[in-house]
């Protein structure tokens, strides 16, 4: 199986608790025989590395270098990240099983890539604009929701860490319940419901 | 390769919904070349009333959901545009039996969906620069401006081939953003002479005088009321021309300069003699400039001047200021009279002369009533285009993305 995974950071580029978590994910993706590439934001572009734990890295950089805001800083990157992807998929026979999205910042690419190459996502939520920016409803938030919003219609399934974020996920955007999966990092049964939820989305899916 | 040449056509606007120039041009060219065999789809934003899906004279057009939440601002919603038009347009494509040989975009505001679907369909990218940021505002003085300036950049670099429509253009876009010589293609810019031939002949005795009275000659300014279009220049004008003729100015139009030019003209105490119409529709806009004894295009940065042309072709003399794209459609003193860019007393100067000599204001018609059907026709400029897409096609078929 051959899985993209899409995380705004990676290390050694640490914002928040993402990027520990999505290193240790793609590791035991490895482990487990998945060929797994993570594409990430760097301050400079690198091609394709296979790094020691077995992972293999893209990182792409903004080719716009002046922003007037994260939107914006956001959506002149996508795209980078549709020509990494793009690449890895012809270069490999054209064959992706499917894509893992971390949160709002690269759903624009996962979108394209399905629309346009029938490659499945699952968006996978970390947080939400809701909660990050509470009680504000200015247009700079209701754009990242729409994003959010955009991610969980065009996604496969939605995958969350709790329970709790299951049902704010049903809450806020209206997701139906059945599509939200909980798979959450301190079970015992961790990595085993993430190759099942892998492997349901990459035979089901929607590849022709 | 299937015989058909297919083409993918991006446009933030496309009729009826017409902001500025890039409007009329999609809808000719993209016309024009469904006429000589190019399959033509346009991808454009969504108007009230339209159609999201429907074919014209050949042309496949789409309208996609332009974002229609508050946005921060101009540019954020620009990219944010850009989404749903790339999310769309992937859809229509993946659908088709054969896909679309080349994508054409015009203008940074569809740039990132040009380029997105450029590298997940691996298929050419060619650009249409109409404007560019730099040149719009004489430098780039803000982080908006340098970003839109960038995205220009990037646009650039990731097409297969850079259009303009002036050679003036051509070398501006090289300087702007370094581009190669060979990168660079000049296609000029085309109008439809006979939306102007009116088979009945046009009253303009009766028109007229729904906006002048019989003794005042009409000067008509055709334009976004914004700086670069050096409308102020013409306001400034006006008393000049008054001086020696009696006149209306008319001006169709709107934008961010409106109030302060209103509040110009009332200073001057000339609110009678200056009529802003803001936008017309399109038969009282042909009705004018085939009635106006005047056109002025007074800008200060003009990557073609579509305006000129158009007077050209509804045989309305025109002044233009001497700058741009506007230098190559107008010859001095014989399709047209050349001001001085940013100079109302030369403005003033053609404005007078055309208006109380007519020898020279029917040989300035007649003569650029020529030069517009001999070098601005859309069937020429489809022709062009389409050995454009063939040599991309040519290069590409030997690319390792082929």
């Amino acid at each position: 199986m051959r899985v993209l995974i899409f995380s705004w950071e990676y290390p050694p580029r640490m914002v928040g608790q993402l990027a520990e978590y999505v290193s240790a994910l793609s590791t035991q993706l490895v482990k487990n025989k998945i060929e797994t590439y993570v594409i990430t934001y760097h301050d400079s572009l690198t091609s394709i590395v296979k790094e020691a734990n077995g992972v293999r890295v893209v990182r792409v950089a903004n080719p716009v270098r002046t922003h007037i805001g994260v939107l914006t800083w956001d959506l002149t990157l996508n795209q980078e990240v549709e020509r990494a992807s793009a690449n890895i998929y012809y270069q490999k026979g054209k064959h992706v099983d499917l894509i893992d999205v971390y949160d709002w910042h690269f759903i624009p690419a996962a979108v394209s890539l399905k629309n346009a190459l029938d490659i499945p996502f699952i968006y996978s939520v970390e947080s939400l604009e809701d909660h990050r920016s509470a009680n504000a409803n200015t247009p700079h938030n209701m754009s990242i929701k729409s994003i959010e919003w955009l991610g969980f219609y065009e996604s496969e399934k939605v995958s969350v860490k709790s329970e709790w974020m299951r049902d704010e996920v049903v809450r806020i955007h209206n997701v139906p319940k059945e599509k939200v999966k909980v798979v959450s990092p301190s079970a015992n049964s961790w990595m085993k419901d993430v190759l099942k939820l892998y492997r349901n989305i990459a035979k089901g899916g929607c590849n022709k | 390769m299937k015989n058909k040449l297919s083409v993918m056509m991006f446009s933030w606007e496309y009729p009826p919904r017409v902001i500025g120039g890039i409007s009329p041009h999609v809808f000719f060219l993209s016309k024009s070349l469904a006429e000589i065999g190019v399959k033509v789809y346009v991808v454009t934003c969504d108007f009230p009333g339209a159609p999201a899906h429907e074919v014209i004279d050949g042309v496949e057009v789409n309208r996609i959901d332009s974002y229609k939440n508050p946005a921060p601002d101009f540019a954020t919603w620009v990219y944010m545009m850009n989404l749903n038009m790339q999310r769309e347009a992937a859809a229509i494509v993946n659908k088709m039996d054969a896909k679309i040989d080349v994508f054409h975009v015009h203008d940074w505001l569809v740039a990132t969906a040009g380029i997105g679907l450029k590298h997940v369909f691996r298929k050419p990218l060619l650009v249409t620069m109409h404007s560019t940021e730099i040149g719009r505002r004489d430098g780039l003085h803000t982080d908006t401006e340098k970003m839109i300036h960038e995205t220009e950049a990037w646009l650039t670099y990731e097409a297969w081939k850079v259009i303009c429509c002036s050679d003036y253009m051509v070398s501006h876009v090289k300087w702007a953003f370094g581009l190669p010589d060979d990168k660079l293609v000049k296609i000029p810019n085309g109008v439809n002479t006979s939306v102007y031939e009116n088979p009945k002949k046009e009253d303009c005795e009766a028109f007229r005088a729904k906006f002048a009275l019989p003794t005042e000659k009409i000067v008509l300014y055709v334009g976004r009321l914004v700086y670069e279009k050096g409308i102020h220049i013409l306001i400034n004008a006006v008393p000049r021309v008054l001086e020696k003729v009696d006149a209306k100015f008319i001006i169709v139009g709107s934008g961010y300069m409106k109030d302060q030019l209103l509040n110009i003209v009332r200073s001057m105490k000339l609110e009678h003699k200056v009529l802003f119409m803001g936008f017309v529709d399109d038969e009282t806009l042909l009705r004018l400039q085939k009635c106006a004894d005047v056109s002025v295009v007074p800008s200060l940065f003009e990557p073609f001047g579509i305006v000129a042309l158009e007077a050209m072709a509804a045989k309305s003399p025109v002044v233009v200021s001497d700058t741009g794209g506007l230098s190559e459609i107008v010859n001095h003193d014989s399709t047209g009279f050349k001001a001085y860019p940013n100079n109302p007393d030369s403005l003033a100067w053609g404005i007078t002369k055309i208006l109380l000599d007519e020898n020279y204001k029917e040989k300035i018609k007649k003569n650029a009533y020529k030069k517009v059907q001999e070098k601005y026709d859309w069937e020429k400029i489809a022709d062009q285009t389409k050995q454009v897409y063939k040599i991309v096609l040519g290069e590409y078929s030997k690319s390792f993305w082929a």
